[in-house]
């Protein structure tokens, strides 16, 4: 279980596509929290993850640095929720123009995936390291080995990162509670 | 230590990643500074939120749904890129033209879906998860075959040591297996045909039904050998995971967390072997005529009888002969496993009539093809080392490898050269 993502990569390109499932495995809990807190919907985030890995998995050969398969894949991800999001769009000026009606509902992000939001909203190198502590379950050293960084960095990471998403989600509260 | 300084320690103390001293000097300045207490607490107050969303989160599994729409993805870019010759389709449209060569692709298929047993490590009880499925007299379920890419769905039919079993691929045949008498009646639904093949020697000694194989490796299994895998979400149910590793096998087994009644079975063999098991029913009222061994009214028999009993390194060597002269013009190809077989059985049908080669000669070789394949199946999952390194070798080649392997018990290696002599080697030269 303890196999590297680069071992996985290489053994699902060296024709075992089975193995891909470790890696759906390993990231699946990541993805879900990312696409969450970009989608705010599970059941969105729930088809735009499975969207991500199966994009993936087809595109591997195209992966130059089989080490960094982790970014790569967040990478994908990203990009699938942008789709979606463009895809919705359209959508609602469909309904909006048969409706007659000149509002465009923004789209409506749950409380219930608040603080996954804040964690997409990091700057690039500290969501990393928040989604790998808790949704992908990593210990502080083995992030550090993954993102080849020395553990101090890695714990100043994350208490930076839990200081942005403190402020993050106290101004959202704060803003609810003007709306109230 | 100040504020400044604690305050740059506290992730690494809530992490555990202080030593013991570091740690003392954290917990002291705690207890006297407010502000840093406050701190921490807003510190574990955001972690736990992290903790519980993830809990969640991490609740829904993905693995099979994403591995399932890569089967299906691939599939359908198989189809296209293959829309002058897909296998599957090829194949059917083939065994239905011509009665013997219907019999030698049947062979093929049965072969394939037959898989060998490797003893392993003894025991155990994994009591009420697993009583099903040793004790119910029928079961149902479907099979799905997992490195296969044009996985087809076998759905079977259990009852005592009798099997039904019907594929996918093969809407129109339908086989009745008697695993006590190492018999089987294969019926095309259409033509109204049936034959008998034998299964005796190897074959039958080596092969059981798919839930005959999981029982064994379930009943070997030793408790402490079994790792607990905890509560997932199966097929929508709860369900709770066994995972038992052999020698050479893996099985795992997803049971619904209330009823105890397996949901998923899915079980690793050799170096290439996967497949699952799930929709299963046990112990339903089955029709025992679906079982029988009897031709059933209306149906014609061929006189044909099939021997798919032993693969010996004959039938294995008369195997590579065709890969390399028929299928390969005279080089031998990149790959001969059980994916590349089935694939190239339909090519290889193609090339018969092309060559015009009589029916019953060809039959033999589609047979002689499918031995072969079982040949190394028998290699894989009884765990000996072979390897094929035939790749872009030249029929007739005396100086080149096309294949080794070590026999069962034996010190030496079997060495299969370009030309098909076969020489034995120790193990220091086969290097070499």
């Amino acid at each position: 279980m303890s196999e590297t993502d680069k071992y996985y990569v290489e053994r699902c390109l060296d024709g075992h596509p089975d193995d891909f499932r470790h890696l759906v495995r390993r990231y699946q809990g990541v993805l879900l929290a990312n696409l969450a807190g970009k989608l705010g919907d599970k059941d969105r985030a729930e088809e735009a993850a499975q969207e991500t890995l199966v994009r993936a998995y087809f595109n591997m050969s195209k992966l130059n640095k089989p080490d960094s398969f982790f970014s790569w894949l967040l990478g994908i991800a990203d990009h699938v929720a942008k789709e979606h999001h463009r895809k919705e769009q359209i959508q609602q000026k469909r309904e909006t123009i048969i409706s007659f009606s000149e509002e465009i509902p923004p789209t409506e992000i749950s409380d219930d995936y608040s603080l996954e939001a804040a964690i997409t909203e990091l700057p690039e190198s500290y969501r990393k390291v928040i989604l790998l502590r808790y949704y992908g379950k990593h210990s502080c050293n083995e992030i550090a080995k993954q993102l080849n960084l020395p553990l101090g960095t890695v714990t100043k990471q994350l208490s930076r990162a839990y200081a942005m998403l403190r402020d993050t989600l106290q101004q959202s509260q704060q803003a609810t509670n003007n709306e109230v | 230590m100040n504020c400044e300084e604690s305050k740059e320690k506290l992730v690494e103390y809530i992490e555990g990643l202080l030593d013991e001293s570091q740690k003392q000097t954290v917990s002291k300045h705690l207890k006297d500074c407010q502000t840093c207490q406050t701190e921490i607490n807003e510190l574990t107050n955001i972690q736990n939120r992290l903790i519980n969303n993830s809990q969640e989160i991490t609740q829904s599994n993905l693995e099979n749904k994403v591995m399932d729409n890569i089967v299906r993805e691939q599939n359908v870019m198989l189809k296209n890129k293959a829309a002058k010759a897909n296998p599957a389709l090829k194949l059917r449209k083939n065994i239905m033209k011509s009665p013997l060569v219907k019999l030698a692709a049947a062979a093929i298929i049965i072969i394939a879906v037959l898989i060998g047993l490797n003893p392993f490590e003894p025991g155990i009880t994994l009591a009420q998860v697993i009583k099903p499925i040793l004790n119910s007299r029928t079961i149902i379920f479907d099979m799905i075959s997992g490195t296969d890419e044009n996985a087809m769905t076998i759905h079977e039919i259990v009852v005592d040591s009798r099997i039904r079993r019907t594929m996918s691929n093969l809407p129109t045949m339908t086989m009745i297996i008697d695993m006590d008498n190492e018999q089987l009646l294969s019926l095309d639904t259409v033509g109204k045909t049936a034959f008998y093949a034998d299964i005796k020697g190897d074959l039958g000694d080596m092969t059981r039904s798919y839930i005959g194989f999981v029982r064994e490796i379930i009943r070997q299994l030793q408790e402490e050998q079994v790792e607990n895998l905890g509560e997932q979400i199966i097929d929508g149910k709860k369900a709770i995971g066994f995972q038992g590793e052999g020698k050479n096998e893996q099985v795992t087994i997803w049971a619904d967390s209330q009823t105890a009644i397996p949901i998923l079975i899915e079980v690793r063999i050799g170096q290439e072997m996967a497949f699952m098991m799930k929709n299963f029913v046990f112990d339903a009222q089955v029709d025992e005529s679906l079982v029988s061994m009897e031709v059933p009214n209306g149906y014609t028999l061929k006189d044909a009888q099939v021997n798919l009993g032993n693969a010996k390194e004959e039938d294995f060597i008369e195997s590579l002969r065709i890969w390399a002269t028929i299928l390969g013009q005279g080089v031998f190809p990149e790959a001969i496993d059980t994916g590349a077989t089935m694939e190239n059985m339909p090519v290889l049908i193609q090339k018969l009539q092309q060559l015009n080669i009589p029916e019953e000669e060809g039959t033999k070789m589609g047979i002689d093809v499918g031995l072969g394949m079982l040949f190394q199946q028998t290699l894989d999952v009884s765990g000996n080392p072979w390897k094929y390194e035939g790749k872009g070798v030249k029929f007739g080649d005396t100086s080149k490898v096309v294949f080794w392997y070590q026999p069962k018990g034996s010190v030496t290696y079997r060495v299969i050269y370009g030309d098909l002599h076969v020489e034995d080697v120790s193990p220091e030269n086969l290097l070499k």
